[in-house]
């Protein structure tokens, strides 16, 4: 074929414009860590991308949805505790007072003033806050559980008034405890009426004050009972807070392989660009070199 | 022959055909650079020699320059024309698509993906703390950020739409300007060949303006033979055809003029109106199947195939501008519907009715409401430039009043804008941390039923990869059919490209035969010297 000093002019400029496509697209790979920059570059790689990118928000935020249901059971679980000890300290004074041949009726009135103390204390405790909501109150966060004389403020439907957070694609958590499955043993909350446990301490209280040592050894059994009901519901709720550690965990680990996923998809391997582009770097600095010296010369040059 | 000074004449032929060659060559090295330029060479001969009656042969008289030729394999041309229409398409659709693919703006963390995930984030945020006024603010702020992406997504969208028509328009007075310049070309090439010469830099320029044309449109070119010129060559008439219609016919022209298309003739529902459509001079409208001018509608009209809303002309089946806004509008329609009234349809046209945002109670509800606040999330812009309230929204009629709503005017309710407690968490009155409707919504991101697509982020998703192929198909046809042309164009070169070298050995080899040639007239100058002066005196 017959050559001409206008193909190997064009063609000079071609492949130096062939070295220099190459190169900017290294020199991007390498400013940024990505393989791509638009998805035309590879649309398999920006379509893992953007599948990834939703995946990790999404474990991201259930991260801090598990956080946060923690932190709420972990409150009622506090609460719960305190109930627990409550109980205690009026079942103990339940047998102190049940000596009827040591205990005189001024004794039990004694008594009755700290039972008292420890409803009051309970109704308190029903009415526990995280962060401004009433954790037994059910839908209602905003009211009151209990009013101070211990009945039912609001109506909590035990059926369905269940609060769930999520923490997974498909997956939750119920975070609350329904004040009338704890203070009604398992049944509805009624406004205006008074759950069992509360019912519980008016008739031991109202024992305490007749001096009806029968009812008040009866209250051992009775407490025992009530007893049972807050360890049901705190078993419930530790191992509700246990499932949310498994889930963390699970989710701190489906973090990391998204992650590494992510970073495997679209990022570059570094040493491997700097080899390519030093590379580069050598055919166009040749390319330009014998460029250079070719179309410099013509028989012009030899001819005087 | 005993002619004296015969020898003369035959010196003075060769000097004579030196200085053409040696013009030809300077002719050559002044358009080394020139484009378009074939390389030309003097067809020399020996002149017509004289018979010498005495049987003593043949004498020769020198020889002649007979004309001159341009250097040129048409045959490459024809190739180089309909190589390059298709190179003219691909690099439009690609240079096209990539400003599309800028809009999208996908993986970063501007685009649709991060916006969709921070938006859902805030109402996982909300989910856990319904009552909450912060938390509120910001989901009115987050979905306020969704709208306003695909408001600006379907703006730059028309925008460049209405930058691809103004094109058109640029490439019709193109064709339009170079189909003046080839007829009148037409006109000076005939007249100069009348007399049998071969008008060589004329048909050089001819050939390179058709070298442009053929790149922004389909064209077909034919050089008819009409009759015999005086000197028994063939006379013809050069034309070119766009599909079939001719553009230029020898001395005759036939432009294309653009009209602007009424609403009532829009192609695509999408389309921004007064687009151009190309007719003939003559009125008959024009059909464009390929080079840059292809390119341009196809971007600018593709809607994949879609028959137009006048019902008979179908869009071209490229995915191009129409086509993506149409997706968009069919995302926030889709989006915007099962979000308010928790309606998906199913593929079989069926409606699941989850809980939607209209089915929930305002958070500050009393107890004794028993309807819902029928507060639609999402509505659009209205015609006062103002979000639209739910109210407004629902009386704007139409089988789907969801129809309505484009990815321009894309809007959250004019009820949230101004009240963010209208953000609707509970199924039931009174209940502030009752949130089913927002347990709906939350479970509508993984509802695989809303699109065929997917759920709605594969839906988005699905449209970048489809944009990111349809880019790459169009880098690589285009990169592919770059590399044709320059084979051609190399080609080309190689039969009509000026050599310097060889020009130069020529500059040589004429000055060479002229020299001797002069030199021929010295010694025939001393022959006579010794004829006239010396001789018998």
């Amino acid at each position: 074929m017959r050559i001409t000093n206008s193909m190997l002019i064009n063609n000079m400029i071609g492949y130096i414009n062939n070295n220099l496509g190459r190169m900017e697209k290294y020199q991007y790979q390498y400013a940024t860590g990505k393989k791509i920059q638009v998805p035309s570059d590879d649309p398999v790689v920006a379509a893992r991308a953007l599948k990834l990118r939703t995946d990790v928000s999404e474990v991201e935020q259930y991260q801090r949805n598990v956080d946060d249901a923690t932190s709420w059971l972990e409150l009622t679980e506090d609460a719960l505790a305190s109930i627990g000890n409550i109980l205690q300290r009026a079942r103990e004074l339940a047998v102190d007072a049940a000596n009827s041949g040591v205990k005189t009726p001024d004794d039990l009135k004694k008594i009755a003033e700290e039972i008292k103390q420890l409803k009051s204390q309970i109704v308190h405790i029903g009415n526990t806050t995280y962060s401004g909501r009433y954790i037994f109150s059910g839908y209602k966060t905003d009211k009151k559980l209990l009013n101070d004389d211990g009945t039912f403020a609001i109506d909590v439907d035990t059926g369905r008034e269940s609060i769930y957070y999520e923490i997974g694609i498909g997956d939750d958590i119920n975070v609350n405890v329904l004040g009338g499955d704890l203070f009604n043993d398992g049944g509805d909350a009624t406004a205006g009426s008074t759950g069992r446990l509360i019912a519980d301490f008016d008739k031991y209280i109202a024992a305490l004050e007749s001096g009806d040592f029968d009812t008040v050894r009866s209250m051992i059994n009775v407490l025992d009972d009530d007893m049972d009901t807050v360890l049901r519901v705190r078993a419930d709720v530790g191992a509700r807070i246990n499932r949310l550690e498994l889930t963390s965990n699970r989710l701190v680990s489906d973090n990391l392989n998204f992650n590494k996923l992510m970073s495997l998809n679209e990022d570059v391997d570094l040493a491997e660009i700097a080899i390519k582009i030093k590379n580069e770097e050598n055919v166009y600095r040749a390319s330009l070199a014998i460029g250079a010296r070719i179309i410099m010369t013509s028989l012009v040059d030899f001819i005087s | 022959m005993r002619g004296s000074f015969f020898g003369l004449n035959i010196a003075l032929t060769g000097l004579y055909t030196a200085q053409r060659n040696l013009n030809i060559v300077n002719h050559n090295i002044s358009n080394a650079n020139t484009e378009g330029f074939s390389r030309q060479y003097a067809v020399q001969s020996a002149a017509t020699p004289i018979p010498m009656y005495d049987g003593t042969g043949m004498v020769g008289t020198g020889s002649e320059v007979t004309g001159v030729k341009r250097m040129r394999d048409e045959y490459l041309d024809y190739k180089y024309w309909s190589e390059n229409r298709t190179y003219g398409e691909w690099s439009v659709k690609e240079e096209l698509l990539a400003e599309l693919e800028a809009t999208f703006n996908e993986p970063s963390k501007s685009g649709f993906t991060f916006i969709f995930g921070e938006f859902y984030d805030a109402l996982q945020e909300l989910s856990k703390d319904p009552g909450n006024q912060s938390i509120k603010a910001l989901v009115r702020q987050q979905g306020i950020t969704v709208a306003k992406y695909f408001n600006s997504l379907a703006s730059h969208f028309e925008k460049l739409q209405a930058d691809v028509n103004q094109r058109v328009q640029i490439k019709v007075d193109e064709i339009n300007s170079l189909a003046s310049q080839i007829q009148e070309l037409n006109r000076q090439i005939y007249i100069s060949e009348l007399d049998g010469n071969t008008a060589n830099d004329l048909r050089d320029r001819r050939t390179l303006l058709v070298d442009k044309l053929s790149q922004i449109v389909n064209i077909e070119t034919n050089e008819i033979v009409v009759g015999k010129l005086p000197n028994g060559e063939d006379a013809t008439h050069f034309s070119i055809t766009i599909s079939g219609h001719t553009l230029v016919d020898h001395f005759t022209v036939n432009k294309l003029v653009v009209k602007q298309r009424d609403d009532s003739s829009k192609l695509n529902e999408e389309d921004i109106p007064n687009l151009y459509d190309i007719y003939w001079q003559d009125g008959n409208s024009a059909i464009i199947r390929g080079g840059e001018l292809r390119g341009y509608l196809d971007v600018r009209d593709g809607n994949d195939g879609k028959v137009g809303i006048n019902g008979s002309s179908a869009s071209p089946s490229y995915k191009g501008i129409p086509y993506y806004i149409r997706k968009l509008n069919e995302f926030v329609r889709v989006f915007a519907k099962a979000f308010n009234e928790g309606e998906i349809v199913n593929g079989d046209g069926t409606v699941t009715k989850l809980l939607g945002h209209a089915d929930g109670y305002r958070a500050d509800s009393g107890a004794g409401d028993t309807t819902p606040a029928g507060i639609r999330f999402f509505t659009m812009i209205g015609n006062d430039g103002n979000p639209m309230s739910s109210k407004d929204f629902l009386s704007l009629g139409g089988s789907d009043i969801y129809e309505n709503i484009t990815a321009k005017h894309f809007s959250v309710s004019l009820d949230i804008m101004e009240d963010f407690n209208a953000i609707c968490t509970s199924g039931a009155p009174g209940e502030l941390e009752n949130k089913d409707i927002l347990d709906s919504i939350l479970k509508m991101r993984h509802n695989t039923h809303m699109f065929s697509e997917g759920a709605p982020e594969d839906f988005i998703k699905s449209l970048v990869t489809t944009l990111g192929i349809d880019s790459q198909q169009a880098i690589r046809y285009s990169d592919i059919q770059h590399t044709i042309v320059s084979q051609i164009e190399s080609r080309r070169m190689a039969v009509s490209g000026v050599s310097i070298d060889e020009e130069v050995t020529n500059l040589v080899k004429f000055q060479h035969s002229y020299n001797a040639a002069a030199r021929m007239i010295t010694t025939l100058a001393e022959i006579y010297n010794t004829l006239i002066n010396k001789m018998g005196v």
